[in-house]
């Protein structure tokens, strides 16, 4: 998801230089160019949820913990941070490596990263989902 | 000296020229339509006087922006051409008249096609549900949604000269090159991570099917990308995805839930059995739903590839279009919904 800050900036940037320019009507144009003022003033109140990305951190601190413990996935486990980035690589790899894995090993490493993967999505969708968060 | 024509008077002139017995051109009903993500379009009547005859066209404008989504997957220049080529053939499609490279016309490349008399209702509007709705229990509707469909896969690709968009090897390798053709896109819009798509695409890559057998596919065929006239198909449109592939993409793009939106009919307006049965009839080909459920994910995938592209464009400033920056909230939905069809 692009960061909330950024992405008021890009609507406020639309708002004022696309959306109000094009409006003929005195009524809406204002009120186009005030959105904008106020969106402005709203990006300096909020803050990205800490909540999203500290449910992130865990879950994928844990799964790189358990899959150090299933023997022949273990391999696949560097040495590097528990992030998202590090997780791709890895599911890369479980793939690209599956016939040297075994398929036994293969498909509990690739249970266990179903199961972050859903966690992960989970802390995601408490913003883009329908529910409340 | 800058050039102060509207858009309107620039295409008036841009007709003039390829319409040199026309006296007094003039265009009418001109609306650049608020629908495409891809593409401006402009829709209009030129009105002219010829051999003392009054004369009346409608056409539609489509023009590269610069800054619009699959910018660099779906060229103009190949819409045309497919367009064109299409003509000679059963399938329902607009004439394709010029196309023009020369950004100095209109600002970037466009082509100008026949505006097809007809209606293309919205079917995620409320309104465009009931008017699909309301066709389907008619019954003509749905017959010639099947019938169009098929009109496509049916038809000698090679013959209409529809192989200068490429053909697969055999086997695997359509899927493969679908596949690594959104990944192209993914690798060009990302900008972090994002490893629930990372195991959509290796699970893509390791169970890649057989296609059944070469055909022209429209790659969206659906509800809102067809004209609709007296409860018929006038013409399929939108032609931005179009491949040489496995026919059940097109059909698996029909079973999909993506676009029905809890409706009970498959693109709001065909009964499951009816299009399987009817489409099978018409086509001589087995619809094998195992693969469709591939080809289903592969959608999802590729629903996230546009969605990342989008909102990409959008936070980069490039694009100004607010839908544009709605998407970034739809790539969790849509990698949800994959991660939910592969189990977890």
């Amino acid at each position: 998801m692009i960061p909330a800050k950024q992405l008021l900036n890009e609507i406020v940037s639309s708002l004022r230089n696309v959306i109000a320019p094009a409006i003929a009507e005195p009524y809406p144009k204002a009120q186009a160019y005030m959105a904008a003022v106020i969106l402005e003033f709203v990006m300096r109140q909020v803050e990205e949820r800490s909540d999203i990305a500290e449910g992130k951190r865990e879950a994928l601190a844990a799964m790189f913990l358990d899959l150090s413990r299933i023997a022949g996935a273990d391999r696949l486990v560097g040495g590097g941070p528990a992030t998202d980035a590090e997780l791709s690589k890895l599911i890369e790899r479980l793939y690209t490596e599956r016939a040297q894995i075994g398929e036994p090993a293969f498909t509990a490493a690739n249970r266990l990263v179903r199961q972050t993967l859903r966690r992960l999505l989970d802390q995601e969708l408490k913003v883009a989902g329908k529910g409340d968060g | 000296m800058a050039d102060t024509r509207t858009t309107q008077e620039k295409i008036r002139d841009y007709l003039k020229g390829k319409l040199p017995g026309a006296c007094d051109l003039a265009l009418s009903d001109f609306v650049q339509t608020a629908g495409g993500w891809s593409h401006e379009i402009y829709i209009f009547y030129a009105n002219w006087k010829e051999h003392g005859r009054e004369r009346r066209q409608g056409f539609c404008l489509r023009k590269d922006p610069g800054s619009g989504l699959l910018r660099e997957l779906s060229s103009l220049k190949e819409q045309f051409a497919v367009i064109k080529a299409l003509e000679q053939t059963a399938a329902p499609t607009p004439k394709a008249y010029w196309y023009e490279q020369d950004p100095s016309l209109l600002g970037g490349p466009f082509f100008m096609m026949e505006k097809v008399e007809g209606e293309v209702p919205n079917p995620w509007s409320r309104a465009g549900k009931q008017f699909y709705a309301e066709a389907a229990e008619r019954g003509r509707l749905p017959r010639s949604f099947v019938e169009a469909l098929a009109s496509l896969h049916n038809l000698d690709w090679r013959a209409a000269g529809l192989d200068l968009i490429g053909v697969p090897g055999p086997g695997k390798d359509f899927a493969l090159r679908e596949i690594e053709k959104w990944e192209t896109l993914i690798r060009e819009s990302i900008r972090k991570p994002e490893p629930v798509l990372t195991e959509v695409l290796m699970w893509l890559r390791a169970n890649a099917p057989h296609a059944q057998r070469p055909a022209f596919v429209h790659g969206a065929y659906r509800t809102g990308n067809l004209i609709i006239k007296d409860d018929a198909i006038a013409a399929i449109i939108d032609w931005e995805l179009q491949v040489i592939g496995d026919p059940m993409y097109d059909v698996a793009y029909v079973l999909s839930d993506l676009n029905r939106e809890g409706s009970p009919l498959l693109s709001c307006v065909v009964e499951r059995d009816f299009f399987l049965d009817y489409y099978q009839q018409l086509t001589g080909l087995k619809v094998d739903l195992e693969v469709c459920r591939y080809y289903e994910i592969l959608y999802m995938m590729r629903s996230t590839a546009f969605w990342l592209s989008a909102s990409g464009l959008f936070a980069e400033g490039r694009n100004k279009d607010l839908r544009l920056a709605r998407t970034t909230y739809s790539v969790p939905v849509v990698l949800d919904m994959a991660a939910k069809a592969l189990g977890f």
